[in-house]
């Protein structure tokens, strides 16, 4: 072993040029794919703190009326099927050793009615009971304008991205109840506008789903406005509203649980204690009940209390313990919600966000593309390099097997010639990658760019490397190296004691 | 007793689709310790018949026993085992590693027997001193003259102790003073470790440090002419 290390590296010494176009591969080779690993741990990382951490959980709950399991980013207009169960979904979650929260959410469209705009835009709500929501995710935004709602009462919450958005559809700029314009977070636009600007502290929004438009429009106090930590362009679409305005507003409640709001005295005097108020509204001339599509939400039985927890939701996010294996979760979660007949399923983030999670798979995807690549370009030139080595030392190589070298010792002298070279420059290279990912998180890179804000894995660019990164990127190099070496190892080991003389 | 024994022995190679017969039916015996010289003119099948027996190629047919085994049914690791140990190989080019100074290059043939590092430098510096470089021990192939050179391929052949050293024009690369310095060496090494030498030349001037001499033509061996 001495011996071949011994030729290896003096052979590296005798042929520079050579070496060093080697070495200047391995080091880029394995600079870049240190990076890449870096990146791609970076944005999972980000992804894990930002998605996972920071606004749905690792499982999300959805309905098995529910189609697709995207139900964060559908298709504008396309509803999300109601969960009607969470009484018996809390308490199987609440027997789960491996669930750390859970939140029960309503998530769908709603239209936005303006005054000031005779088309409706739309807004996607996120209904949640604050209290909890603040429980589950405890510093995922920060309140840049108003206050985080009191409990009870209506409230909405308007993130920075979806107000600009609005101002842009609507020519208005929503400020909180109480609240005041502050220049410097106006948008340009508005700035430039600030004269003529109309300011509002409340939305009307009407609840939209695909099986019914209900004609609850309810109009929402803004109590603040909102900023997420990381990725606000794309959770910034998403605006908070309390659970019980948001059943109102997407008719979650059917008519006898309105009933059950009325103060006593004026069921009395309505005498409508017992009636069954969809009555009112019914008969065939005027609407003919679309049971089939509307959504099949139970009525409380008469006389029982009924709280926010209790109603419908749209999804239930979750988040599991640390150190708990994702599949077995998921499918112990599935398991136990089948067998009590929730009539809900468990779905992992990645689809059940639609596009952040394709995104994040693709951008995943595309990265490890990119760095496999690069590894085949330097398979290619290395190979290349050495198998022209190979055949320039033919009579060095013949006249060692004709005085006994086994072909093993041709091939180890190949592999050990490479394995220097990746040893130093492909070593070289990572320790630069690596100093490079520690280096460039403190230049905080920022993107406006939403996509690019995944590939960040948040606001700046950060990517992050492990103990196990930086081993697996030695692992791939040391692949590089075993691949760049067989082809002139295969050519090496072929040349005869003949071939040297013939030469010769 | 014969260390080598060919019957036989036909070797053919192919041009395009033209065979061209090199060997055509050579017998041949050589007993342990000889000195013996294979000549012939350019194209007469010397350098070919070294080669077989030194199991660098192959035999087309007939048999070859070196050192009482049939090298013509070995596979490749057999066949390479034979060179290293039984075989010690000096070329007309001198064919040193580049990169191994001459103690290196000595002791190359042991380390690739395995044998201890002290065990093979104490062998090497036997052999160094024997043929006079023990000066230049540290020196590369290239700092050396084309003498010194083979003179360091002699050593390197022997340092295995083989049964047989095979010289494929060992002095044509040399000028007459240095060549006959070379084969005086040569036959000096075959006195003192008692190793069977066969060289090819068609130097005539050569044929005087031979105790046998060969000759070959057109791949057949001529009747020997008298040993000087």
């Amino acid at each position: 072993m001495k011996l071949i290390f011994t030729i290896a590296w003096r052979n590296i010494l005798r042929h520079k040029g050579k070496s060093l176009v080697i070495g200047i591969i391995l080091f880029t080779g394995a600079f870049l794919m240190t990076v890449g690993n870096g990146v791609i741990s970076g944005m999972a990382a980000g992804i894990e703190k930002n998605i996972i951490n920071g606004f749905m959980g690792d499982i999300v709950l959805m309905s098995d009326a529910q189609k697709a399991d995207n139900i964060l980013l559908n298709m504008m207009g396309s509803s999300i099927e109601p969960i009607n169960t969470y009484k018996s979904i809390k308490e199987i979650l609440g027997a789960q050793p491996y669930v750390k929260h859970f939140l029960p959410v309503g998530k769908n469209l709603a239209m936005m009615l303006s005054e000031n705009s005779a088309t409706p835009g739309y807004a996607y709500l996120l209904g949640v009971d604050f209290a909890e929501y603040r429980k589950m995710f405890p510093d995922n935004f920060t309140v840049i304008e108003g206050a985080y709602p009191a409990p009870g009462g209506r409230a909405l919450l308007i993130p920075t991205f979806a107000r600009d958005e609005f101002y842009d559809f609507y020519n208005t700029w929503f400020v909180p109840e109480g609240g005041s314009l502050i220049k410097e977070n106006l948008k340009k636009e508005a700035l430039a506008n600030i004269k003529n600007l109309v300011v509002s502290s409340s939305v009307v929004m009407m609840g939209m789903t695909s099986g019914i438009n209900t004609t609850n429009d309810i109009r929402f106090p803004v109590k603040g406005i909102i900023k997420y930590g990381a990725l606000n362009q794309i959770f910034g679409h998403f605006c908070l509203v309390d659970i019980d305005s948001y059943r109102e507003c997407l008719g979650y409640f059917t008519a006898a649980d309105m009933a059950a709001q009325v103060p006593k005295d004026e069921k009395k005097l309505l005498n409508l204690e017992s009636a069954d108020l969809d009555s009112m509204f019914g008969g065939e001339a005027m609407i003919v009940p679309d049971t089939k599509r509307a959504p099949k939400i139970k009525a409380a039985p008469a006389g029982e209390a009924k709280t926010a927890g209790d109603g419908v939701y749209n999804a239930v996010f979750i988040k599991l313990n640390g150190g708990v294996s994702y599949d077995d979760a998921l499918a112990k979660l599935n398991k136990a919600l089948t067998e009590a007949k929730t009539g809900v399923r468990a779905v992992p983030w990645n689809k059940a966000s639609g596009p952040i999670g394709g995104m994040a798979l693709i951008i995943k995807s595309a990265l490890f593309l990119f760095v496999t690549l690069l590894f085949c370009v330097a398979v290619i030139i290395i190979v290349n390099t050495l198998t022209m080595s190979a055949l320039e030392r033919s009579s060095e190589i013949g006249m060692m097997r004709a005085i006994g070298a086994h072909k093993t010792f041709i091939a180890g002298m190949f592999l050990g010639e490479t394995a220097i070279l990746s040893a130093f420059f492909g070593g070289s290279g990572i320790l630069a990658g690596v100093a490079a990912v520690r280096v460039i998180p403190l230049f905080k890179i920022t993107t406006a760019n939403d996509m690019l804000q995944l590939l960040y894995g948040g606001n700046y660019f950060s990517p992050l490397l492990s103990f196990s990164g930086i081993a697996l990127t030695a692992f791939q190099l040391l692949v590089v190296t075993v691949i760049a070496a067989l082809y002139p190892m295969r050519v090496a080991v072929g040349i005869t004691p003949l071939d040297a003389i013939s030469r010769d | 007793m014969n260390i080598i024994e060919i019957k036989e022995l036909k070797k053919d190679y192919l041009l395009g689709t033209t065979i061209v017969p090199a060997l055509r039916g050579v017998d041949l015996s050589v007993a342990e310790g000889d000195f013996m010289s294979i000549i012939g003119p350019s194209g007469s099948g010397k350098t070919t018949l070294l080669n077989v027996i030194g199991c660098i190629d192959l035999a087309t047919s007939g048999s070859v026993i070196v050192g009482g085994r049939e090298i013509t049914a070995l596979n490749d690791r057999q066949i390479t085992e034979i060179r290293l140990n039984k075989i010690g190989f000096i070329f007309q080019t001198f064919n040193l590693i580049p990169v191994l100074d001459v103690m290196e290059n000595i002791e190359f043939p042991l380390l690739l027997m395995k044998k201890p590092a002290s065990e093979a430098r104490k062998r090497a510096e036997k052999l160094v001193e024997e043929v006079g470089l023990k000066e230049l021990t540290a020196h590369r192939p290239a700092e050396l003259s084309g003498g010194q050179r083979q003179r360091v391929a002699i050593a390197r052949a022997l340092v295995t102790n083989p049964d047989i050293v095979l010289a494929d024009e060992p002095t044509a690369n040399l000028d007459s003073v240095t060549g006959a310095s070379i084969l005086e060496l040569m036959r000096r090494m075959n006195e003192i470790e008692k190793t069977t030498f066969i060289f090819s030349t068609h130097d005539s001037n050569v044929l005087k440090y031979a105790r046998r001499i060969v000759k070959i033509k057109d791949g057949l061996l001529e009747k020997e002419p008298a040993a000087v």
